[in-house]
């Protein structure tokens, strides 16, 4: 009798030990299961969160103000010479970029020449990556100038001093709104209070977000990209290295029969 | 002498793995948790600011289609920073642990990728991205700090608790 009490006894504190390890068990697995849709929660929220805040804050693709004067369905284009010019040159540069400035050491001359000519358009896409990899803000301020110096039909002149003043890449002397302006001083007529306050104010900051968007997604990867015609020309032509009298050539070559674009009023 | 040779090293195993185990391991998942959540939170912090640069560092691995391209690039930085968070208070250690290895991976098979199809690009890792010149790429090295970063988080699936995290705060 004794015996079988003892067994009793000892069974019941076994199921109370077994039901209770049962429960632990089971709360540690509620809690977990709490931990770990807390943290998906967290995770997801995040990522959606991301998306939407991403969304608002960037820039639109297309610009809701866009310099005076540029071309293209977006405005992202700005034109240089006689716009029933036979030819048209492509250029894809950023303000800060070597390459670009040995490529105008070589052939702002020439190009100048062909468009006054008649024989040539320049379209200028401005783009301002390289900020991205050096850090700083000078392929965009100077971008934006550029953009302020198209709106004031001085865009030419202006580029082409940007190019003579161009510091070392890794120099973001352009990210210096001051620098810019005094730069602007060597085109007669550019400085005025309008065009230091587009300038200061990064008045077309939306524009250039919009004209690097462009150029992200059209698969151009490097500047300057130089296209005559919609055919990349820079550094070759097919097989055949530029020069500026190959240049002359092929403008001459794509032109022939063709009526040159209107000349008489220089272009700014 | 010959079977002295084989305990030898597992006596040593046996000590490491018991200081592993005990407290010490603890603090050890401790700095592992906090240097992995450094990694995310730099990470992170350094893709939020540029939305456009985002989109693009992420396009140009040419992997993704345009579609996706931009919601991968915006989420990107905010899932980092949110394992970051998580890892820092040590909320759901392993499961943090866990889609960290998984986004290591992905990065690390979406650079071998790109340095196999000889595209010139910054992986994009900590801000920047896109194409560069052919000389300035660094895939190796990319891999090889990835790789780093995979084998924290791998010692974090593996041995999830640590000192001062709202896990063992919960289980206590």
């Amino acid at each position: 009798m004794s015996e079988k009490n003892r067994d009793r006894k000892r069974s019941a504190r076994e199921r109370m030990l077994q039901q209770r390890e049962a429960d632990e068990a089971r709360a540690r697995r509620k809690k977990k299961l709490i931990v770990g849709g807390v943290v998906v929660a967290v995770i997801a929220a995040a990522v959606v969160t991301g998306v939407v805040v991403q969304n608002e804050r960037s820039k639109p693709e297309t610009p809701t103000a866009a310099p005076a004067g540029t071309i293209g369905d977006k405005n992202l284009v700005i034109p240089v010479g006689a716009a029933d010019s036979p030819s048209v040159l492509t250029v894809y540069e950023d303000p800060r970029c070597p390459a670009c400035d040995i490529f105008e050491k070589q052939f702002t001359q020439t190009i100048e020449q062909l468009e006054d000519q008649g024989k040539l358009q320049g379209n200028y896409h401005i783009v301002s990556f390289i900020d991205r990899s050096l850090g700083g803000n000078g392929s965009k301020y100077g971008a934006n100038a550029l953009a302020c110096a198209q709106d004031v039909g001085h865009f030419r002149a202006y580029h082409d001093v940007l190019y003579k003043n161009q510091p070392q890449e890794s120099d973001d002397a352009f990210g210096q709104k001051a620098r810019l302006i005094e730069l602007s001083q060597q085109v007669p007529g550019l400085d005025t209070p309008a065009f230091e306050a587009c300038v200061n104010d990064n008045t077309y900051a939306g524009w250039v977000s919009a004209v690097q968007q462009d150029f992200d997604k059209s698969g151009f990867k490097s500047t300057p990209t130089v296209l005559l015609n919609g055919t990349p020309i820079y550094p070759k032509k097919g097989d055949e290295q530029i020069s500026p009298e190959k240049l002359v050539k092929w403008v001459d070559e794509a032109n022939q029969g063709k009526k040159l674009g209107t000349t008489g009023s220089p272009t700014p | 002498m010959t079977s002295q040779q084989a305990t030898a090293p597992r006596v040593g195993c046996g000590s490491l793995r018991r200081a592993v185990d005990g407290a010490a391991g603890e603090w050890i998942g401790l700095a592992v948790r906090l240097a992995l959540a450094v990694v995310w939170g730099w990470a992170g912090l350094a893709k939020v600011a540029d939305p456009a640069e985002a989109a693009q560092a992420v396009r140009a691995y040419e992997i993704l289609p345009e579609s996706l391209v931009k919601p991968v690039g915006w989420g990107l930085p905010f899932l980092e920073l949110a394992l970051a968070l998580l890892l820092l208070i040590g909320l759901g250690t392993r499961i943090a642990a866990a889609v960290s290895a998984v986004l290591l991976l992905a990065f690390i098979s979406g650079i071998a990728s790109a340095w196999a199809r000889g595209i010139s690009i910054d992986c994009g890792c900590f801000g920047g991205g896109g194409t560069v010149d052919a000389s300035k790429t660094e895939y190796l090295q990319e891999i090889l700090r990835d790789t780093g970063f995979l084998l924290l988080a791998a010692w974090m699936v593996h041995r999830p608790r640590t000192k001062f995290s709202a896990d063992a705060w919960l289980a206590a």
